[in-house]
């Protein structure tokens, strides 16, 4: 009986997301103009990064111990988490911005966990067309790199997807914290992630001085988003800073991350201070 | 009563804001980065208070006095600094989704609606949200319709409402789900007339015939007078006075006349409760004594089985004389304290 109604209330809670969802959507409708443009910038965008991968693989041989479509593997790896991270995760960035709105304190007269109405804010259609590169790239890594599929693998690979866009979602999670803090705070260190996950996250690591490599493994965590979970679909372990056991259970960083910065922004939100007036 | 029976209780709330301190120039801004010096900001001092269902509350109070930042204590929006709220039984902060099914909020500055959608939009997905059934939902938006003339303008998108429509579509989104607490934080703002008028009469019925416990925060004199039955006062964060009408008149020394015409030349009898400030003729003004302020009533009543009256009309401090002759004197008060302490630092 309690099975049930706990079963009715994740159905009721998943149907009232897609309600909010499509009402979001209907409201970017509201602007087709600009609807149209932002899907044609998408499209621009994501194509400069095909090109720029193509480049990257018909020019070099290989990187650090990796064959071009290792790298391919790693960035596109990095792609897809990105892109599920963006799907899901795409207002959390913006935290700063639905505060000094005022947004939040509709939030909080409503029923809803604050975190889920933050996430479904707004909708955000180019991040299919991230997933749509992402999937691509792919599938050329795959096509390049002839990996042997094992059922372990796929669900790894599932996994490492998912983790990777948890890693990311954590540290936007911790960094949005102080927009519920202090209602100036920008959104610029968001950008600097962004920046950051994007120049470091698409290469083996293994090319940097190690110092900073131990910084993007131990420090912010950009190792346990692609570059462990490719080297374990590959085989490529020389180089990366943490035992095998470690790159196995590279998909868990995620989760453990998430949840931590989840208890960090519930803290922050139980200390919300408003926004005056 | 036990604490559940009452909708709306809160004792001796504080709220102090942490404000980060930065002196000027660019030598300030850097040490406000690596040493940031904090201010303290007591805002709300000691605010106790209570509605009960049925009951309309005005909290009144100058710019800046707290009224926002209790109602965001009460609302479960923000935590109070010490001092403990009750909403329905429940602690609104740490209960606050649970909270939210029992309490409907409006800030007049600032809409809860989908900014980008029609008005009507929101109330679906409002009554979603809720959990409204179908039915009670249709015979809410009728009756909120037939008062408030909605449907008028509710597939507007709300961005292109006036700020009277708007409010009007907030209002109704604060109670789809009937809940047992309504806060309205200057709900009339920028309403004509005759909306406010309507508004007033839908919050009238609220209260009457739904037994809902209202609290109010407005700067419209009229409309206290019109809506509350009880006032609280509160100045600096201070609760200054807390009372029906009547009562505010005679502590803050409102005052009355009463013209009379007499009808026959009498002599003068002693009056517990007026005295005579004018006459001339058969043409006589009576005021309080200034002993004891007697409420206007008490004095009338006297006069008029004392004298010979053939004509009579009375004159009465509005609220917002009170208001204005209480706030010009606390601000006076005020002044001359603070220039106290500069003479007793030097
Ligand atoms: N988040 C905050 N941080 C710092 N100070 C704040 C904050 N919110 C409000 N204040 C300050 O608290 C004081 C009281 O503000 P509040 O909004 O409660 O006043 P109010 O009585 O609603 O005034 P008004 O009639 O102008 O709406 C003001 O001095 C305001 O600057
Ligand atoms: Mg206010």
């Amino acid at each position: 009986m309690a099975g049930g109604t706990a079963l009715r209330r994740s159905v009721y809670r998943l149907r009232l997301s897609w309600k909010l969802t499509s009402l979001n959507v209907r409201a970017r409708l509201e602007y087709r103009v600009e609807f149209a443009l932002g899907i044609l910038a998408g499209i621009l965008w994501q194509a400069s990064v095909m090109v720029f991968a193509t480049v990257l693989i018909s020019r070099f041989p290989g990187l650090g111990g990796w064959s071009s479509g290792g790298v391919l593997l790693i960035a596109s790896i990095r792609l897809l988490s990105h892109a599920v991270y963006g799907v899901l995760f795409a207002n959390v960035n913006r935290l700063h911005a639905i505060v000094q709105e005022g947004k939040l304190e509709a939030f909080l007269l409503r029923p809803l966990p604050v975190y889920r109405q933050v996430v479904l804010h707004q909708f955000h259609i180019n991040t299919f067309g991230d997933l749509a590169v992402a999937v691509t790239l792919f599938s050329l890594a795959l096509r390049r790199l002839a990996l042997e599929w094992t059922p372990f693998k796929i669900v790894f690979l599932c996994a490492a997807v998912v983790g990777g866009a948890l890693i990311e979602a954590a540290v936007q999670t911790a960094l949005s914290c102080a927009a519920l803090r202090s209602p100036t705070a920008t959104a610029d260190w968001t950008g600097w992630l962004d920046h950051t996950l994007s120049t470091f996250g698409n290469y083996p690591l293994a090319i940097l001085p190690g110092a900073v490599s131990g910084l993007l493994t131990f420090v912010l965590p950009v190792a346990f988003i692609a570059y462990l979970p490719a080297a374990v679909l590959t085989g490529t372990y020389e180089g990366t800073l943490v035992p095998r056991e470690i790159a196995l259970a590279s998909p868990c960083a995620g989760v453990v991350l998430f949840l931590a910065a989840r208890r960090l922004w519930n803290w922050n939100m139980r200390r919300y201070e408003g926004i005056g007036g | 009563m036990n604490s559940k029976s009452v909708p709306v209780i809160a004792e001796r709330l504080t709220k102090t804001f942490r404000v980060a301190h930065r002196s000027a120039g660019f030598m300030g801004g850097v040490r406000a980065i690596f040493r940031p010096t904090w201010e303290y900001k007591p805002v709300v001092r000691g605010v106790s208070l209570s509605v009960q269902p049925g009951e309309l509350v005005a909290l009144l109070g100058p710019n800046g006095a707290g009224k926002s930042t209790t109602i965001k204590m009460l609302t479960g929006i923000v935590a109070p600094t010490t001092g403990s709220v009750r909403l329905c039984g429940l602690d609104p902060h740490r209960n606050r989704e649970e909270n939210a099914r029992n309490i409907g909020a409006v800030f007049g500055q600032r809409s809860q609606l989908w900014w980008d959608l029609p008005a009507r939009d929101s109330l679906v997905m409002l009554r979603d949200i809720f959990e409204v059934p179908a039915g009670e939902y249709r015979e809410r938006l009728r009756q909120f319709d037939d008062m408030l003339e909605l449907s008028r303008f509710w597939d507007t998108r709300v961005r292109h409402l006036s700020l009277g429509q708007r409010v009007r579509c907030d209002l109704a989104a604060a109670l789809l789900h009937d809940p047992a607490v309504l806060f309205l934080d200057e709900p009339t703002i920028g309403m004509d007339v005759l909306v406010k008028e309507q508004v007033r009469e839908f919050l009238r019925h609220q209260v009457a015939e739904d037994g809902k416990a209202v609290l109010l925060t407005t700067h419209d004199m009229k409309e206290v007078e019109h809506l509350a039955e009880r006032i609280i006062l509160i100045n600096d964060g201070e609760e200054m006075f807390e009372g029906g009408v009547a009562a505010l008149r005679s502590r803050f020394g409102a005052t009355w006349k009463v013209h009379v015409t007499l009808s026959d030349a009498v002599g003068h009898p002693r009056l517990a409760h007026a005295r005579i400030v004018a006459r001339e003729g058969a043409r006589v003004t009576f005021g309080p004594r200034p002993e004891a302020s007697a409420p206007l009533g008490h004095a009338l009543k006297e006069i008029i089985n004392a004298y010979p009256v053939s004509d009579v009309s009375t004159e009465e401090d509005s609220l917002e004389d009170i208001m204005r002759t209480y706030l010009g004197g606390a601000a006076a008060a005020r002044q001359s304290a603070s220039g106290g302490s500069r003479m007793a630092a030097r």
